[in-house]
């Protein structure tokens, strides 16, 4: 018997899982695969909270002084991070664009380009999804006043990858730097770069941003401002703020159980008792007093559309579902984003048509709740946080 | 849920058909998306978590090997054979899938459908090194004849330049010592004998049973609906071979709690022989252990391993083979730590713990996080008082069964093991633990190798913490 049982491994589930350990309670988290935050660039946007929560059914309406809370929350959390409440950071994409969040690892913070007037991109050799060029065009851009130019850095640790005529993935190439040759090599290479006399800072793509404190060092030793550089999924730095956020469920004796999907939860009387899921061979049953519903919108695949109607995957609730199809605008307004469960203010699932409440004991957070729009609004992990927080608080 | 689609044939209870030895069509033809290929939405996350494709360029990792190119090979398209070898079947890639795809299921068809052995190892030195690997259990019914002087033969510098040289099992590998030959202690039944069921018949003769436990059988409240309090226990090559010891240890813990302990002449589960290629010889000892197995799987006992790579094969692949007792095998087969904890949540547990004070790092297999059952053992030994348990978290170390044996792979599997030879030796050093627990006898042989020290299976903390015989 587990006092709270999470379902879902992403952002929030992993988040209402740590929260609910803090406070002493039992808990498993249980999770299709290693969830969505490797497919993220490992930048958390909140977006415009105190607007957002006007909007009546908004998640931020309803989670109320909890998105503050959250964030302060996670930057204690995680001392890779900064950020401001209020004010908002910059990061670059991974095509050299600039980007406005909320939450950000340190090394990715693009504030000291704005001082700088000349830029030096460091090109490793070999780097997959990483378009110099493309890159350099586009900082000159954001920068039009500084000068821009690329660095070569030959890394003779990855001849076999070249020979096997293979680009290095950024995963790879972030466990590498922080590895001592990788360090050595890091350390001759920034200070080659630093030594040049049109240097004024560095755009760094690849470099491991949370949990290497071998990079930290090597880095804290140079005059120039080193800024990383978020990246196309499978993201090194998701990744990593994946693993520091398991290893602290770990740490506060959560157990996650990754790689089975629930099959389904009974319910008797408006309470889930047991979730069941498919282990190797045979089902395994796991009681608990509580919930977490974190399973992901359609990506995380807690919400699955079919050409007749969107499910949600687990208890099968009613969704509140917009009209999928009509936003024209590729880049606007897609209805289907808003797509989700709704619920009470203690995040139990409602029934759309009447408010009831379907569930006592199941908090719902993250994705999978209705009315909001991470790619409109930018609030994507300003919302899973508070969401799975409130839920951690609940469990 | 939508993996239902695809898991519904396998796994659970009612096993999938199985596939033919050799060709394999039927599963193809079963499914409407052949083993979720459309599942697929091409993430990458199971590349970037493999720990063969993290550390070695050529190969090209397990979405390209399994649902890409799995693509290709529906078109009649072939990849270089010898990529295939270089998956070490530890099935993280499906573990870390978040669309529930099957992966290494697709590479081994894949290995199977090229008639493997022949096209992995092009050599015939090598065909042979993978005939002898293969076969754990003929090695050790030969090691454990005289298992000193097996030993001291195998210790020797020149045996093993000569192994190298001759068969290509690498001269530096920490191949296991082996010990005198698991059998039950005094007072059983009956000698062990393995020959027994030979011939896939009925006959359990040859079977072992433990005589404590007898006194409690007849006890209805356990398991299955089970007319008594019995279990029968696989063993498995490395405790038969190599850890008699452990064997006897999960005896005693199993006869503390009331239990009759049984154990048939099984032959090896087939892990290894599917690792090198020997898909039909692995079926052939699946359906022998499957017949010995029969009578007591109609009776509703449970069988319980104690290795996490034979329990998997019970689990995963033994419900695939057409004989009537596959049906049960996946639903009565429970992880030993599993099975406890199971008696834990229904307070049949015997919690009569002697405090145990000794923190601990534990290292989980592989194929134990494949069994989807989450960490039983560390549950089950923080329920000791004085265990301290800290999980290790640094990934796989690297053996995966005899894949680091190999000469030409040796080196990549230290390389694979380095974060955690790393945490386990650093952890030592600041006196952080004293002892490793893991329950894989591979993975306990590889962290000796890698970082120096002494792991061992969590079962010993517990028959520790029953009085009955310490480990650290």
């Amino acid at each position: 018997m587990w006092d709270g049982l999470v379902i879902g491994g992403g952002l929030a589930g992993l988040i209402a899982g740590i929260r609910a350990l803090e406070r002493g309670k039992k808990i498993l988290i249980v999770s299709e695969g290693v969830g969505s935050l490797a497919f993220a660039g490992g930048v958390l946007d909140f977006g415009r909270v105190r607007e957002l929560r006007r909007l009546e059914k908004h998640p931020y309406a309803y989670v109320g002084e909890m998105a503050e809370r959250a964030f302060s929350y996670f930057l204690q959390l995680n001392p890779a991070y900064t950020g401001t409440w209020g004010r908002r950071g910059s990061v670059l994409t991974p095509l050299g664009t600039l980007r406005e969040t909320e939450l950000l690892p340190r090394r990715l913070d693009a504030s000291p380009l704005f001082k700088a007037n000349k830029i030096v991109v460091a090109v490793p050799g070999g780097l997959k999804d990483f378009f110099p060029e493309i890159v350099k065009a586009n900082l000159q851009k954001e920068f039009p006043s500084g000068n821009v130019r690329l660095k070569k850095l030959s890394v003779e640790e990855f001849a076999d990858w070249r020979a096997a005529g293979k680009s290095i993935p950024g995963t790879v190439y972030a466990e590498f730097w922080g590895t001592e040759r990788g360090n050595t090599a890091l350390k001759r290479h920034i200070c080659e770069i630093a030594g040049e006399a049109d240097s004024e800072a560095i755009v760094f793509p690849g470099l491991p941003a949370i949990g290497c404190p071998e990079v930290d060092e090597v880095l804290a030793g140079i005059s120039l401002p080193v800024v990383g550089m978020t990246s196309f999924p499978p993201s090194a730095i998701g990744l990593a703020l994946y693993e520091s956020l398991t290893r602290r469920v770990k740490a506060l004796g959560g157990e996650l159980l990754i790689g089975v999907g629930v099959e389904r939860v009974e319910v008797e009387s408006a309470r889930a008792r047991r979730a069941i899921v498919r282990s190797k061979g045979k089902e395994t049953a796991l009681t608990a007093e509580t919930f977490v519903l974190a399973t992901g919108g359609f990506l995380g695949r807690g919400l699955v559309a079919t050409p007749d109607d969107v499910r949600e995957t687990v208890f099968g609730l009613p969704l509140h579902v917009p009209p999928l199809r009509g936003g024209k605008d590729f880049l606007g307004e897609q209805p289907y984003a808003r797509a989700g469960i709704e619920v009470d203010r203690h995040l139990r699932p409602c029934d759309p048509a009447t408010g009831e409440v379907l569930l006592e004991n199941v908090f719902a957070a993250g994705r999978i709740l209705a009315h909001w729009d991470p790619w409109l609004e930018h609030c994507g992990g300003g919302v899973s946080l508070s969401s799975g927080l409130l839920a951690g608080e609940l469990l | 849920m939508y993996t239902q689609t695809q898991w519904g044939e396998e796994g659970g209870p009612g096993p999938k058909p199985a596939a033919e030895p050799g060709g394999d069509d039927s599963h193809r033809q079963e499914c409407g998306d052949p083993a979720g290929l459309d599942a697929c939405v091409k993430c990458g996350i199971c590349t970037a978590h493999c720990p063969v494709a993290r550390a070695y360029a050529p190969f090209p990792g397990p979405k390209n090997l399994g649902p890409d190119a799995e693509r290709l090979r529906l078109e009649g398209v072939a990849l270089d054979p010898g990529c295939l070898a270089y998956c070490t079947n530890c099935k993280t890639c499906e573990v870390v899938c978040p669309s529930g795809v099957r992966i290494t299921d697709m590479i081994l068809r894949a290995r199977r459908q090229q008639g493997s052995a022949q096209a992995e190892s092009a050599k015939s030195r090598l065909r042979i090194r993978d005939h002898v690997l293969g076969r754990a259990e003929y090695l050790g019914r030969l090691g454990t004849v005289w298992p000193e002087f097996t030993n001291t033969v195998l210790a020797t510098k020149l045996t093993r330049r000569l192994l190298q040289k001759a068969l290509g099992i690498s001269a530096e590998a920490p191949l296991p010592k082996y010990k005198k030959r698991f059998r039950l202690e005094k007072g059983s039944a009956a000698e062990l004998t393995s020959e027994s069921g030979q011939n896939g018949g009925k006959s359990v003769e040859g079977t072992g049973s433990s005589s404590m436990g007898r006194g409690a059988a007849g006890d209805p409240s356990a398991g299955n609906g089970s007319a008594s309090k019995q279990v029968v226990y696989f063993p498995g090559c490395f405790v038969n071979y190599n850890d008699e010891a452990t064997g006897l240890a999960v005896i005693r813990v199993l006869e503390h709690n009331g239990f009759e302990v049984i154990v048939p002449g099984f032959h090896c589960c087939g892990v290894p022989l599917t690792a090198n290629g020997r898909f039909r010889e692995a079926e052939g000892n699946a359906r022998r252990n499957l017949a010995l197995m029969e009578p007591y799987l109609e009776r509703g006992i449970p069988i319980i391993t104690s290795c996490t790579s034979c329990g998997l094969a019970l689990k995963e692949d033994y419900p695939r083979i057409r004989v009537p007792a596959a049906k049960r095998i996946g639903a009565q087969t429970y992880d030993l730590f599993e099975f406890l904890w199971l008696l834990h949540e229904r307070g049949e547990l015997k919690e009569d713990f002697l405090e145990v004070r000794v923190p601990l790092a534990y290292h989980a297999p592989c194929h134990l996080k494949a069994q989807g059952i989450g960490t039983p053992s560390l549950r089950i030994l923080r329920l000791i008082p004085g265990v301290k348990a800290e999980e290790l978290d640094a990934g796989c170390c690297g053996l995966s069964g005899s894949f680091g044996f190999k000469a030409e792979k040796y080196e990549l599997s230290l390389q694979i093991g380095h974060a955690l030879f790393q945490r386990v030796r650093q952890g030592m050093r600041e006196g952080k633990f004293k002892a490793v627990i893991t329950e894989c006898g591979g993975c306990q042989v590889q962290i000796a190798q890698g970082s120096g020290a002494r792991s061992l299976h969590p079962v010993w903390i517990l028959a520790q913490a029953y009085g009955l015989g310490g480990g650290t």
